[in-house]
This record gives structure tokens, sequence and C-alpha cells, in this order.
């Protein structure tokens, strides 16, 4: 009898990282496949070929294909980046409609001619951006930790993007010449942009997750 | 009447898994073996369709996994409905009937 397990183990390893009992699983349901064909008289030879029918070739493929396919959508984007992205198109929604209404932000000038851009009536919407993305993430059954992840989810995408624009200006200004790049300046733009854009919002969004977090302990308490 | 959707196609290998796990508890292996058996060959599961499927119910809570020994002493991973699932296959009958029943209308098929 052929180890079936050490069979799928090496044949389908990238399959491994999906559930520790997958392999035992498909390893039996190819034993029985083996032994049915058996038991249907042929050799040993022509039962092994095609046992192995079902995981070769186009058929391995396929099924590796699905295997992922499922786990892509169990995993990290339907309880995380999923709910993530529509929280961020939300938000998105919001700064936008309004841009479009005039209404802007209100603006801070420092003394050294800086300003800090204070967009308070988006702030006043974020929560409920949050709270969605918190809920989103819920009903897909998101763990707390995801369900935060997917409320922050705005705020990580523009803090990775200010964090990218430093490194980028600073590089430009090696190689262009007369960039006008100030590193101090640059510095200090940063951090206004990171509390404007980063630390307030992700506050605001943790609002609005942990406002869904204490409606779903309510029934509880009620009980 | 009742609208057939798009996804009764899909649903087809779904309505097979579900209505004969509520019969009783099979394997994976079984539960191609008995669909082909039972459909004549017609209707075939491999491995690529089948256990995503399961697991996909299992993630649902349609249907719930337990691994048995079975009286040669190899571990099998038997899948049981779960009342969850059962709410589940209802409309899914329901609907497939709908949809033979307008497919009969239309060609003039009738049941063997």
């Amino acid at each position: 009898m052929p180890d079936w397990k050490q069979i799928v183990r090496k044949d389908l390893r990238v399959l491994g990282v999906l559930s520790p009992e997958f392999a035992e699983e498909l390893a039996g349901h190819l034993e029985d496949s083996y032994e049915a064909s058996q038991h249907e008289g042929v050799t040993a030879d022509v039962a092994f070929q095609r046992t192995m029918s079902q995981i070769e070739g186009r058929r391995k493929i396929w099924l590796v294909l699905r295997f992922l396919q499922e786990d892509v959508m169990t995993g990290f984007s339907r309880k995380v980046a999923l709910p993530g992205l529509l929280t961020f198109a939300a938000s998105g929604f919001v700064s936008l409609a309004f841009a479009l209404a005039h209404i802007q932000p209100r603006i801070i000038w420092l003394a050294d001619g800086q300003f800090l851009a204070l967009p308070l009536w988006d702030w006043c919407l974020l929560p409920i951006c949050g709270a969605l993305g918190a809920l989103l993430s819920q009903r897909n059954g998101g763990s707390r930790l995801q369900r935060i992840a997917a409320a922050l989810f705005p705020s990580a995408i523009m803090g990775i993007v200010l964090l990218l624009i430093f490194p980028v200006g600073f590089t430009l200004s090696r190689f262009v010449p007369n960039y006008g790049w100030d590193t101090a300046v640059a510095l200090k733009s940063l951090g206004l942009w990171l509390l404007g854009y980063v630390a307030v919002p992700a506050v605001l969004l943790l609002l609005g997750a942990g406002v869904i977090e204490k409606m779903k302990r309510l029934p509880a308490h009620a009980m | 009447m009742a609208s057939v959707g798009a996804q009764i196609k899909r649903g087809s290998a779904e309505l097979a898994v579900l209505t004969l796990l509520a019969r009783h508890p099979l394997h994976g292996y079984e539960i191609a073996k008995q669909i082909e058996e039972q459909t004549g060959g017609v209707l075939r599961f491999d491995m690529a369709s089948l256990y995503p499927m399961l697991y996909r119910f299992e993630r649902k809570g349609w249907v719930k996994a337990e691994w048995q020994t079975l009286p040669n002493g190899r571990r099998r991973r038997c899948y049981r409905l779960t009342a969850s699932g059962r709410k589940q296959l209802a409309p899914l009958r329901a609907e497939w009937r709908a949809f033979f029943q307008a497919l009969q209308i239309v060609t003039g098929f009738q049941n063997a």
C-alpha cells in the first residue's frame, strides 16, 4: 500500500499551510480510491496510476487554485481587507462629498509658514465609517483584533502613503538638481500630516469600532 | 413563481452534497462515491470540487466535521449536516424544483 499521506504532503505541499488536517483527509480519500480500484480487479500499478491522476497535472493545479481561492476568501480578505477597503471607500466618499459641497477643512497656519489642515466635518463622520468596518468584519466572522484592523484600514492606508512620500521625496532630492528639499521642513510636514490624516482619524475610527464592540457585548449583559 | 437565479448551476453540487448528508453523516470519499453511484456516473465530484466545498460548508456552519475511527482502524473526517445546513437545504430544493418545472414546461420533458 503506498504511503498516501507522504504522497499528499510531497505533491500538494503548497496546500499544507491551509489546514494541519488537510493532508490526512486527502490521503484518506486517495487511500479509499486506490482500494476501490484494486477491488475492481486492476493491478496495483494501474490502481496507483488511476488514483494519482486525481492529484496530477491539470487536476492538481485546479485543486491548488480552488483551495487557495477558498483560503484567500476565508482569512485576511474577508475579515480585514474587504471590510477595510469598504471603510476606506466610505471615508473617501465622505471627504469627496464635503469637497463637492465646498466645505473646506479648517486651516491653522503655523509660525514658520506651514499649516495644519483640520477636516472637522470629515472627522465628525469618521466614527460611522469605523463602525461600518468593524461591523462588516464582525459579520464575516472577524476576531476582535480583525474588527479593529478593518476599522483602522483607512488610517493605515493614509499612513503608508504618507510614509512613502517622505523617502521618495528624499531620494528625488538626491538626483534632481534644485529640487528644493529641506529635510527639517519635510519632517515637520510629515508629522503634521500624520497627525491630521492618520492619528486623529485613527482615534475617531476606533471610537466607531468601540461602539460596535460595546453593542456586541450588550446582549450578554442583558441576559 | 420562484425566480431561478444564476447561482442555480453552481448550487447543483451543493444540493447534491447537502441532500446526501441530510440522510446520514459521510466522509469525503463516500460522498463522491455515493453521488457517482446514485446518478449512474452522470454526476462526478473530483477532489478539487468536493473538499473546498465541504470546507466552505463547515465554515458557514452548515456541516460539522469530526474525525472518526473506522472499524478497519483508519481515521476519516465525517461530515454531518447541522440544523443550519438543513435550513439551507430547504430553499435550495425549492429552487431546483422550480428550475426543473420550468424546464419541463419549456421542453416537454417528463420525469422517468
